[in-house]
């Protein structure tokens, strides 16, 4: 088992309302699993996954990540688990315009102070399997959006998460950029990568080996 | 990884140039203020540091009370020198009498100078451990030796080798050459103590001099002294106190008490007020402290403004950050060693400036301040300033920045909650009241100074000259001189003074009249002049007359000025007497005969003082007073002057002052104040607006879509204009309101210092307020009409 939600409830306060966002959600995911999660537009799959994914809270309920209880540990802590086990693939790639697509690769093992030798060896390594060595000094604006998305997974696998968790990866991507990624993906999962996706699509959805639905915070 | 940091930096700030140059051009102007009154400061705090034994030196001062009036100065008795030594001098490791500065002349073959110095004991060059170049530092132990400054030798000796050397001074006496000493630092007491010689020479040279060994009431002199090393000034300072005073019936008038004033607070602790210290210069230190804090202070709002205006395009960066593991402490390090980045550079370019703009500064602080390069210390306080200020300007942006959820940045929805521009609001009220108080006190400080300036001072000053005559070969020859001087047509009038027109350098007292009230201890201004004094001055004669030639009488008479006739309570002065009131005392009484109109030789700031001019029977005078000719140019009066000058003195340097100079200086120090204030307003001002403007333009980038929306719907771009301008507007005014009560305070509290002051009128507030809010106006319009005439479709497209 890598995680398990147990009875997830998360929600907000609007006029004296109490709106939710996620309703009792139980759910357990285990290593190698590719997992798509499908609704409608406000049914909470992000929220769902950004809840995974450490990045947001939950109000009531249990969360076993591997063998902590994220609910109960410290932030430090949480982050530091984070940190090591998981990679994030944004709909909008969101990387740091800023830096060159090696440094944008390079910026999570900073961050896990690697050492500047071992940084190089590993960042040479991902440019080398996505294929883009050739694009390493350009920066995030000189790229197409698929090329941009290559990069984002590739800057979230560095690290070796045991988790990915991308919203929406093609969302922003033509259809034979999309199907490259998903097929990208598909390959990650078979090397032993656990994924969970958020799509619209049945499509990507059928690449996955398990489909879970939301409608209106609730899994149906 | 913060080679990682600065490279972001490095490209975050080459991206928005515009941004950048606000930023660290603000930064840098603020810190190039603060370094440059950090080394002002710094240099007043070291007044003295160049001698060694500065903490252990002090000068014995006196305070008297006049009619329960208290005042205390350095000035005291002979006598009491042999009063130390015969029963204190366990007290003291050194004593030195000593004579003010005063000019001399030096001769040496054909080369005459004049040069500022002093007659004083031979402990002095030890006390003060001078650094002797060559000679003995024992230099002053034979009555006719002389100790030069370095630069003094060399303008008398030129390449020669000075020591054993004999000069001629005053065209008087002979003196030899045993040492020359390392010139004494401009930033000292004793900068412009060219030259020492033996006090011995003074007593024996002088007359009044030596009658004054066992004058208790004449105080003439200075005292130096070291303490020894088992006490301390406080000590010994109880000890003396009552010397003076517990001598005899005659020194108890006026309650004498003697006390040591420490070398350490000779500069900037020693004004004295009714005979308790008040302070003094520390005062200023203060001032231009706070002033170079507030300024920098502004600069590092302005980062802090632009840093936080700057959050929504920072935060997706925040947000990925924090995505790919980025905990919040490696966002706050990133964003501080950002503003360590722009500091450091604005630091570089502060340098520079300071460089640039050094010299002039230290003309207009009358100062010698150079750039400490070889100084360790100035450079780790650097250091210590850099990092404090990148932690004061960096730590408000860093720990906001820091703190956004990459949940509600990276959905794309975050916006800035409706308090987040309210610390910004604050910061901006902030840098403008500064600003507005600033402005006010500028004003103010400006204000004072023309108000004294065109004070009536109650004599014509302009193409008045006067030049000294200390040396003896003036005397005796006034008449033939005066001639001399008005047959070349240079002058159309001529008197002598002992003191200058624009000083007083004598007072007196222990005179009778008839009707002195009882128990009215007296104190005049006492200057002995030459027949034509009022008249060379132009100085009105409001009753009786004039002096006269007419008259051999009047080498007995006196004149009054207005405000002595008040103060001696003297009804129809004309013809009255005023006799010493010592039995003993040779003189006849004077005779009052007439009363000329008050004229300012002291204080442009303070009330004339009650005075008297006598007739100089003697011929002592110190000043010959010329009124030019005003046919013709003050060049062509001054060139005839000097001929016929020369002329009759071949020996003297010919030295001249325009009266009006002299006059002008009474308001160096406030003047000084003023420009100083003035030059740190503006750059306030310009800081200030440096902020406003990024901080319009970051507003105006935001609000596009809404400026959009709002052009669509049919809004001008006045409409606009006035929406973007009337929020900083707003600000501006708050400020105002919160600067006038506290300028108004403190510029109040600063007038109450001087007698004749400007009144506080309320023009001078609203003045600076219409200024602030015109400036404000005019730096925001930049922005919001270029915003406003944005074609809506355009930023409309971009969404």
């Amino acid at each position: 088992m890598l995680l398990q939600l147990n009875n997830i409830f998360k929600w907000v306060n609007s006029g004296g309302q109490r709106i939710f966002l996620l309703k009792d959600i139980s759910l357990t995911v285990e290593e190698g699993e590719f997992i798509s999660v499908m609704g409608p537009s406000g049914s909470g799959k992000s929220t769902l996954l950004n809840v995974i994914g450490m990045l947001d809270g939950f109000d009531e309920g249990e969360y076993h990540f591997l063998d902590e209880s994220v609910h109960s540990i410290k932030e430090k802590h949480r982050a530091n688990l984070y940190k090591e086990y998981i990679g994030f693939v944004f709909q909008s790639y969101h990387l740091l315009d800023e830096l060159t697509v090696k440094e944008n690769l390079e910026m999570p093992l900073l961050y896990k102070k690697f050492k500047g030798s071992e940084r190089k060896a590993m960042v040479a390594d991902m440019l080398d399997r996505f294929n883009i060595v050739g694009k390493k000094d350009l920066f995030p604006a000189q790229l197409s959006g698929g090329q941009q998305q290559l990069v984002g997974i590739a800057r979230a696998l560095i690290s070796n998460p045991k988790l990915i968790l991308a919203d929406e990866p093609t969302g922003n991507l033509n259809s034979a950029q999309g199907e490259e990624i998903m097929g990208l993906f598909k390959q990650l999962n078979d090397e032993g990568v656990t994924i969970i996706q958020v799509t619209h699509s049945e499509k990507n959805a059928s690449h996955g080996s398990r489909i879970i639905n939301l409608l209106d915070g609730r899994m149906i | 990884m913060l080679k990682n940091y600065i490279k972001i930096a490095w490209r975050n700030l080459t991206k928005n140039k515009s941004y950048t140059i606000i930023n660290i051009g603000g930064l840098a102007l603020g810190m190039a203020v603060a370094l440059i009154i950090g080394l002002w400061i710094q240099d007043e705090l070291s007044h003295d540091d160049y001698f060694e034994k500065k903490d252990e030196i002090a000068q014995v001062m006196q305070s008297q009370t006049f009619n329960n009036l208290t005042g205390t100065g350095p000035a005291i008795p002979r006598p009491l020198e042999m009063a130390f030594r015969e029963s204190y001098m366990d007290n003291f490791k050194h004593l030195a009498m000593s004579s003010w500065t005063n000019s001399q002349y030096l001769k040496y073959k054909d080369n005459s100078i004049s040069r500022d110095g002093n007659f004083i004991q031979k402990d002095a060059p030890e006390m003060l451990d001078l650094k002797i170049l060559s000679g003995e530092k024992d230099g002053l132990r034979e009555l006719n030796s002389i100790m030069l400054a370095e630069k003094t030798a060399q303008a008398l000796f030129g390449s020669e080798d000075p020591i054993g050397k004999v000069i001629k001074v005053n065209s008087q006496y002979d003196m030899m050459v045993t040492a020359v000493y390392e010139d004494i630092p401009f930033n000292t007491s004793f900068y412009d103590a060219h030259f020492l010689m033996p006090w011995e020479k003074y007593v024996t040279t002088q007359e009044w001099v030596n009658n004054a060994e066992d004058q208790w009431g004449n105080n003439s002199f200075q005292m130096f002294v070291q303490i020894a090393e088992n006490t301390s000034m406080e000590k010994i300072t109880a000890a003396i106190k009552d010397v003076k005073k517990n001598l005899n019936e005659d020194t108890e008038e006026f309650n004498p008490q003697l006390f040591l004033l420490p070398m350490k607070d000779w500069y900037l602790r020693s004004k004295f007020e009714n005979g308790k210290r008040v302070g003094g210069r520390i005062k200023y230190v203060w001032l231009f402290g706070i002033i170079g804090a507030f300024v920098l202070l502004l600069a590092c709002i302005n980062f802090m403004n632009l840093s936080t205006a700057r959050s929504e395009k920072r935060a997706k960066e925040v947000g990925i950050r924090k995505s790919i593991g980025s905990q919040r402490k490696q966002l706050i390090n990133q964003f501080l060693s950002e503003s360590f980045l722009v500091v450091l550079f604005a630091f570089t370019i502060a340098v520079f400036v300071v460089l640039l703009s050094l010299n002039g500064f230290n003309e207009l602080a009358r100062k010698e301040i150079e750039f400490p390069w070889s100084n360790l210390s100035f450079w780790l306080m650097s250091l210590v300033f850099i990092l404090l200020t990148a932690l004061l300007a960096g730590s408000y942006p860093a720990l906001y920045l820091s703190s956004f959820r990459p949940v509600d940045v990276l959905k794309g929805t975050f916006k800035a909650g409706k308090h987040a521009g309210t610390p910004r609001k604050i910061l901006v009220v902030f840098q403008f009241t500064v600003s507005v108080a600033f402005i006010i006190g500028t004003v103010i400080v400006m204000q004072q100074i023309n108000h004294a300036k065109n004070r009536p001072i109650g004599y014509d000053r302009a193409g008045l000259v006067q030049i000294p005559t200390f040396s003896q070969d003036f005397s005796g020859k006034y008449d033939l001189i005066r001639s001399e001087f008005l047959g070349s047509g240079a002058a159309i009038e001529m008197s002598t003074s002992s003191s200058p027109t624009t000083r007083i350098w004598s007072n007196r007292s222990g005179f009778i009249w008839d009707g002195k009230p009882e128990g009215f201890q007296e104190d005049l201004a006492w200057t002995a002049v030459s027949t034509e004094y009022a008249k060379s001055l132009n100085l009105k004669i409001v009753a009786g007359r004039d002096f006269s030639r007419e008259f051999a009488s009047d080498s007995n008479a006196v004149l009054l000025n207005e405000t002595a006739v008040k103060y001696m309570g003297i009804i129809d002065p004309v013809g009255k007497f005023i006799k010493d009131d010592s039995d003993e005392d040779p003189e006849e009484p004077l005779k009052i005969i007439g009363v000329v109109q008050d004229m300012i030789a002291q204080s442009p700031y303070e009330p004339v003082k009650q005075g008297m001019y006598v007739f100089d029977k003697y011929e002592n005078a110190s000043y010959y007073n010329l009124r030019l000719n005003p046919k013709q140019s003050a060049q062509q009066n001054i060139a005839i002057i000097e001929r016929v000058f020369k002329e009759h003195f071949p020996n003297i340097p010919f030295q001249y002052d325009f009266v009006d100079e002299q006059y002008g200086k009474k308001f160096a120090a406030e003047e000084r104040i003023g420009r100083l204030s003035g030059i740190f307003t503006a750059l306030a001002i310009l800081i200030s607006c440096l902020g406003l403007f990024g901080l319009t333009s970051f507003v105006a980038e935001q609000r596009t879509k809404e400026i959009g929306v709002r052009k669509v719907l049919g809004a001008s771009v006045f409409n606009v204009w006035n929406m973007l301008s009337k929020d900083f507007l707003k600000l501006v005014v708050v400020s105002c309101f919160i600067a006038v009560p506290i300028a108004y305070y403190v510029m109040n509290g600063w007038l109450q210092e001087y007698p004749y002051r400007v009144i506080l009128e309320w023009w001078i507030f609203a003045l600076a307020m219409i200024g602030a809010m015109l400036v404000t106006v005019v730096t925001v319009s930049f922005q919001a009409i270029r915003a406003a005439k944005t074609n809506p479709v355009k930023s409309l497209r971009t969404e």
